[in-house]
């Protein structure tokens, strides 16, 4: 791996740190929308599945290490056991199918790419770790862990849309920084 | 540095990190067979007298697991609907105690000797053409970066208040992504002015919190 | 840094007819230079080919046509090779400070150039008791002002001991004392400057000044003319 790919997989982990910081928008739901997962979606998108996979990596590795790199402030083991573990062990999953996903249609504009990656890497995926990791630490049946963590898919559908909006927008204004449209 | 490390000097500080983390494995797997919500109350006194154990502030490190609590509300009324109260309480515990006792080791574990205590596990990766200097490097520049990424980030919702704001502020994703794109350029193009990444440059970051 | 001998002649950059080519835009046009002087200056506008000119001496950047030289090495082999030719320093601290602490950041380059993680920390230390900064050691980088930032950079640079230093509007970003403190101190070292600045001031006492225009060298010689001939340009396009 080149120097720069590794600087660009750490640097883009770190900004995954900082999206923690925007306030949570409060959704429909009362389940409040971070941008967190959303710069999990854009990860796929912007490095393309390998590097987005690495840097996600990167990021969750840091964050068991003792960071406080979540949303929120958290970090650390606990986040490993608890009944959320599925997530953010399914981060660079969730990246590496949002990028390969959005690869493939590399044809169709971007904004369909990037959603359509979104919605199988950022929320089939995402939640088909989500939900393991639930019923794991719950002990639940599928049907009920699913129910539980169903409350989250709507204010994740939002961020998928979301993630497609940013992704043109910073196509429009950096192109060589989209790795899906490089190709 | 940006870290939860509690610093300290308890008995739990002085363990080294790798017994910690496998003593933490053997009671997540010994915590399962355990159906009676009473035998349960034990590990979660115990669990408590440790927090304490720490010193002045100990006990309300336990505060982490505040955020989860309305998940924890909600698992509980499920668990206790679709199966009995008993079952409710001990899956409520049994998850208490784990998150718990696993951030207690995070409480009690400077990042570095985590690091050096999880790094030799990664050895095995050598065999992909995965150099774990190269991991620990990856992991050093990640920790520098936060802080400058979290300063431009507090900046643009300061600029975002400052002319009105509202509530779409997910568009402050926009410019943070041209901003660490643009970054990481710089940085790649200073670091390869310095030599790059050798592999003798680096080895498992020696201070990755030494200063808080 | 003292030991290095100070012998001056060893001290040259040398442009031989240098023409690059960026994303298909030449920005130098055959280019030449001799630089031997301890202090030399590098002015211009934005845009005029400063940046690029200096990212040839370390091989960030390849000529498409001509020679470089510096220190009678060719930086065709790239930065790997030049690190410890050619210490260079970026206008921005941030982009080049790359460890969470100011000793790994100090120990890098030596590590990089083969010393052992002890030998590497002892250089380090070292070199912050020369400079009065042994308390640093344990600082984390983003814990320090923008002048103690790019002040550690230069002496992550330094520790290298490289015989030419090239700084790209260094203190651009600092305040007024932060930067008359910081040109003391380059001045107090044995190396070969090379500097970009805006800040004509600054270049006052330098011994040579270079004025690039749109990828030409328009100027070239003492200060005094030639910080006069590119303000009086500056303000006479500032007229029209």
């Amino acid at each position: 791996m080149k120097d720069k790919t590794l600087v660009q997989i750490a640097l883009y982990a770190a900004l995954i740190a900082a999206l923690g910081l925007i306030p949570p928008i409060p959704f429909v739901t009362g389940i409040p929308i971070t941008a967190q997962t959303l710069g999990v979606m854009l990860a796929g998108v912007m490095l393309g599945p390998g590097r987005g996979f690495l840097s996600m990596l990167l990021f969750i590795f840091v964050v068991a290490l003792g960071a406080p790199l979540l949303s929120g402030g958290r970090g650390g083991l606990g986040v490993f056991v608890g009944p959320t573990a599925g997530f953010a062990i399914g981060f660079p999953f969730a990246a590496f199918v949002t990028g390969w996903v959005a690869l493939k249609l590399e044809r169709i504009n971007l904004f369909s790419a990037a959603l359509i990656g979104s919605l199988a890497g950022g929320i089939l995926v995402l939640y088909i770790f989500g939900i393991a990791g639930f019923k794991l630490v719950t002990g639940n049946d599928w049907a009920s862990a699913t129910t539980v963590m169903a409350v989250f898919i709507p204010g994740d559908l939002v961020k998928a849309v979301i993630t497609a909006v940013v992704a043109q927008a910073v196509y429009k204004g950096l192109p060589s920084a989209v790795a899906v449209k490089q190709a | 540095m940006i870290s939860l490390y509690f610093p300290g000097h308890s008995r739990l500080h002085c363990l080294p990190a790798g017994i910690k983390l496998s003593g933490l494995a053997v009671i997540s797997i010994g915590l399962y067979p355990i159906q009676n919500p009473l035998w349960l109350l034990p590990a979660v006194l115990l669990v408590i007298l440790a927090y304490y154990s720490l010193g002045t502030g100990g006990l309300a490190r336990m505060l982490i697991t505040k955020p989860l609590l309305p998940l924890f509300v909600l698992i509980f009324a499920v668990q206790w609907w679709t199966q009995n109260l008993a079952s409710a309480l001990v899956l409520l515990q049994r998850m208490l105690v784990l998150i718990l006792l696993a951030n207690l080791i995070t409480l009690t574990t400077r990042m570095d000797a985590m690091m050096d205590a999880v790094l030799p596990l990664l050895s095995p990766l050598r065999w992909l053409g995965i150099r774990t200097e190269r991991i620990a490097f990856a992991v050093a520049l990640l920790v520098r970066f936060v802080p400058v990424l979290m300063a431009v980030m507090l900046n643009l919702l300061e600029a975002w208040k400052a002319r009105g704001g509202g509530r779409a502020v997910w568009q402050l994703a926009i410019p943070m992504m041209i901003n660490a794109i643009r970054l990481s350029d710089h940085v790649a193009e200073a670091l390869a002015a310095r030599g790059g990444i050798r592999s003798h440059s680096v080895d498992a970051s020696p201070s990755l919190t030494k200063k808080s | 840094m003292q030991s290095r001998e100070d012998d001056r002649s060893e001290h040259s950059v040398l442009l031989d007819q240098v023409s690059l080519a960026r994303d298909g835009v030449e920005v130098l046009h055959t280019v030449s230079l001799t630089l031997t002087e301890p202090r030399i200056g590098l002015i211009g506008d934005n845009g005029s080919g400063k940046s690029s000119l200096i990212r040839l001496l370390n091989g960030l950047l390849q000529p498409s046509q001509g020679d470089v030289y510096v220190n009678g090495i060719k930086p065709t082999d790239g930065p790997e090779v030049m690190a410890s030719e050619v210490g260079f320093i970026f206008q921005n601290p941030d982009h080049q400070l790359i460890f969470p602490t100011v000793l790994e950041e100090l120990s890098f380059g030596l590590r990089n150039q083969g010393a052992t993680k002890k030998a590497a920390e002892q250089g380090a230390l070292a070199l912050l008791a020369e400079h009065d900064r042994e308390h640093w050691a344990e600082r984390a980088v983003h814990s320090l002002s923008e002048g103690q930032k790019q002040l550690v950079c230069i002496l992550a640079v330094l520790i290298m001991k490289p015989r030419l230093m090239v700084l790209d509007e260094p203190f651009s970003a600092l305040d007024l004392p932060t930067r008359l403190h910081l040109m003391d101190w380059l001045h107090s070292l044995p190396q070969q400057v090379l500097m970009i600045s805006h800040d004509l001031d600054t270049l006052a006492d330098f011994d040579r000044v270079v004025w690039l225009d749109q990828g030409r060298v328009r100027g070239d010689g003492v200060p005094r003319d030639i910080l006069a001939a590119y303000r009086e340009a500056s303000q006479a396009r500032v007229a029209l």
